[in-house]
């Protein structure tokens, strides 16, 4: 023993006499590992809300939850992931998931606090001082433990497209589907932007576990149309998928097809329920559309006795006569509106309301009606000239080809338009043999059309002329009369006139072009045919839109007759047949409710 | 400003307002269908509630426009209003005809503004027919939202 040992003690028993205090950091400054993984970051704008962080954490760490300032839109859940460090074991696997990539983590792990609350924290949306930090760990580039890349669609090639119309998308194999539909982290953002609210992710499983009468039963709970819109659905779905965030999204629509065209229309009904006892109640429907069938499917599942009143000698309106049998095939739709048709329901075919049976009538002997007649009205180019023979209606056009009429379009044909009845119209008269143009009074990036339809077109050999302000329609110049036409377009700027709002096209003084043409096929826009609704049918319109309730109803039935209700294109603003589908779903839940079924 | 001047520009304006009333009765009268009538009915609303607006500036001895005109989509000039309506008019159709009456309201202002040898007169006229763009314009955003929407 010395000295040292001696007196040691008696220095411990000074601090008896000091002030007792905390040390904040028991230990020196010492810096996470570059690619440690301490507390989290996010990029909350780049953040989809998709929970797919919350699904995967095993710890059970991470909560979605609504933050001020951002409300929910397609595509992003508006909730954030909340971290809770009492929970996380730092594994990171939420980071490596994370389907937009806006997770990380900071170096940062030092956090010292006496309310043990606040360890649960919204990162990104919280403000920590760790924000921001370059350090932390990252997702290598390359590393993914979702794939990114969409299972490729066999489909026609455009050459040999054109000299058809068979198919274009040859549709997945079971092996294609099941690898697509495992691509699906069953967030279910999709369901929200979808309009008929598809249980999509419920779906997309059954094809994972090869249950085909399941996904059909799924399907047809908000959706009898599973052979038609897994051909031409608008996919609002894949637009919010949050695998699409940072690389293709899951093909929603390829495997909503693959399921219906899995099961032979004689086992429908084995997969999907029966319909309720008889009601005794009768309902009429104008208009064997989507959105006509979609309300007629349902109410007869509710026990109604439904008959659909159709002008044309066929059912399917637009998707039959609107959309080329290259992208529908007739016996995909038939096989839809067969199986609506099994159910008991009845379509009077070649029967105009207004014309041969006044709506007045139908109020009188049914107890409800629903009104489904879309978009039949092709409205005019409205320049000068613009009723020469050759100047065709688009709608017209392609009803023309489902009959299998002789289209006369000559061998060039210009298509004014950028929607998909312009684009439709174009690849029809390509396989006609036609050379075509479609001109657009804007750009490209503007047109309403489906980005694939665009790129198809272009593809199969149209040629795109854009910024082109229709101006005239004359003659053509030695030919008979009436057998050409030349028309006449000023080529355009794009002006950002205000500030906000779209450019404008504005014409460019002195470039006046102008091209002869066999036929010019006009398909700037549709409207609705309401000359079959009278006053006292008692049914609201505000420019030519029947006025409806949340439930889909215009009228009563106050006024004498039965209550009237409305949907479909001449009702929504998306004008597509997935939501007339799901406004003709919510009308036949209206009527039921109104007629005092099991639902009301 | 001289009153009989001021007066004189609004009496004009009023005029031209109440014609565009009528213009609607007419169509209103050629109509064969519910949706026509509707959409006509609340057109005329619009010409009537004009109308009142005028009166009630003439009356105040003062005009309340604003000077500032929309600014202009082109559509107006572009449109062909050859054809009359019928009683199959389409919304297409009345819009185009809202459209014209409104340009041709526009132009006419225009033109007295610039004959105006009365720096106040002209100065209503002006306003008048910054007034006349705002409505045409408030017909082309329609016409592009729910007519040309392909287009």
């Amino acid at each position: 023993m010395d000295l040292k040992d001696f007196i040691a003690p008696f220095a411990v028993w000074k601090r008896a006499f000091e002030k007792p205090f905390t040390v904040r950091k028991p230990i020196d400054e010492r810096p996470g590992a570059p690619r440690y993984r301490g507390f989290h970051m996010n990029d909350a704008d780049a953040c989809v809300g998709c929970g797919t962080c919350e699904a995967i954490c095993m710890n059970k760490a991470i909560d979605m939850v609504p933050v001020a300032g951002r409300d929910p839109e397609d595509g992003d859940s508006g909730l954030r992931p909340r971290v809770d460090y009492g929970r996380c074991c730092w594994c990171a696997l939420c980071v490596d998931i994370c389907p937009s990539g806006s997770l990380s983590m900071s170096n940062e792990y030092v956090w010292i606090d006496k309310d043990p609350d606040v360890f649960r924290y919204v990162p990104g949306v919280e403000s920590k001082p760790w924000d921001g930090s370059p350090l932390g760990y990252r997702r290598a580039d390359g590393y993914r433990l979702l794939d990114e890349d969409r299972v490729p669609m066999p489909e026609t090639g455009p050459a040999e497209a054109v000299a058809s119309f068979l198919e274009l998308v040859k549709g997945y194999s079971r092996a294609q589907a099941e690898k697509e539909a495992d691509r699906c982290v069953s967030c279910g953002l999709c369901i929200a932007s979808c309009p008929a609210h598809m249980d999509i992710p419920g779906y997309i499983k059954a094809v994972r576990d090869g249950d085909m009468e399941e996904g059909l039963r799924l399907l047809y709970d908000t959706n009898p149309f599973p052979e038609a819109c897994g051909r031409v659905c608008t996919h609002l779905c894949e637009d919010a998928c949050s695998i699409g965030s940072a690389g293709d999204p899951v093909a929603i629509r390829w495997l909503k097809r693959y399921i219906a065209d899995q099961v032979e229309l004689s086992d429908y009904a084995k997969a999907l329920p029966r319909a309720a006892a008889p009601t005794g109640r009768k309902v009429a429907i104008v208009g064997a559309g989507p959105g006509g069938l979609s309300a007629a499917y349902y109410l007869a599942m509710l026990g109604y006795g439904v008959t659909v009143f159709e002008k044309d000698e066929a059912a399917g309106g637009m998707l039959r006569f609107g959309i080329p049998e290259y992208r529908l095939p007739y016996p995909a739709l038939d096989k839809d509106i067969g199986y609506i048709e099994s159910l008991g329901v009845g379509i009077s075919r070649g029967v105009s309301i207004g014309k041969d049976i006044p709506l007045a009538k139908l109020r009188k002997d049914y107890d409800a009606v629903y009104l489904s007649t879309g978009l039949p009205l092709a409205y005019r180019l409205e320049v000068p000239g613009d009723g020469h023979p050759r100047v065709l209606d688009g709608v017209a056009v392609l009803a023309a080809a489902t009959r299998g009429e002789e289209l006369g379009l000559g061998g060039r044909v210009a298509v004014i338009g950028g929607g998909n009845v312009a684009m439709d119209a174009a690849r029809t008269a390509l396989r006609h043999g036609a050379r075509v143009d479609i001109l657009y009074r804007r750009r490209e990036e503007d047109m309403p059309a489906d980005a694939e339809e665009i790129r198809e077109a272009k593809a199969e050999g149209a040629r795109l002329v854009e910024k082109a302000i229709p101006l005239e329609v004359r003659d053509a110049e030695g030919a008979p009369a009436g057998k050409a036409a030349v028309f006449v377009w000023n080529e355009a700027a794009m002006v950002q006139k205000e500030a906000g709002k779209r450019p404008v096209p504005e014409p460019i003084p002195g470039a006046v072009r102008e091209e002869r043409y066999d036929s010019i096929i006009a398909a700037i826009g549709q409207g609705p045919d309401l000359s079959y609704v009278a006053e006292a049918d008692g049914v609201p319109t505000r420019r030519f839109k029947p006025v409806v309730d949340a439930d889909g109803m215009a009228s009563s039935g106050q006024a004498g007759g039965a209550a009237v209700f409305a949907g479909g294109d001449f009702v929504n603003d998306r004008k597509d047949a997935i939501s007339a589908i799901a406004d003709g779903h919510r009308a036949a839940l209206g009527i039921d409710r109104l007629l005092g079924g099991k639902g009301a | 400003m001289d009153a009989s001047t001021f007066a004189a520009a609004l009496d004009l304006a009023l005029g031209r307002e109440k014609a565009a009333v009528a213009f609607y009765r007419e169509l209103t009268a050629m109509a064969s269908f519910a949706a026509q009538r509707a959409t006509l009915a609340e057109f005329m609303a619009m010409e009537e509630g004009h109308v009142a607006m005028i009166s009630g500036m003439r009356s105040r001895g003062g005009v309340s426009l604003s000077p500032t005109a929309a600014v202009d989509l082109g559509l107006a000039a572009g449109l062909d209003a050859e054809e009359e309506p019928t009683a199959g008019m389409t919304f297409q159709d009345i819009l185009v005809a809202a459209i014209k009456k409104e340009e041709r309201s526009g132009d006419l202002y225009g033109r007295l503004e610039a004959a105006a040898a009365d720096p106040e007169a002209s100065a209503v006229f002006h306003r008048l027919a910054a007034e006349e763009s705002r409505h045409r314009r408030y017909f082309e955003e329609l016409y592009e939202s729910e007519i040309a929407k392909d287009n």
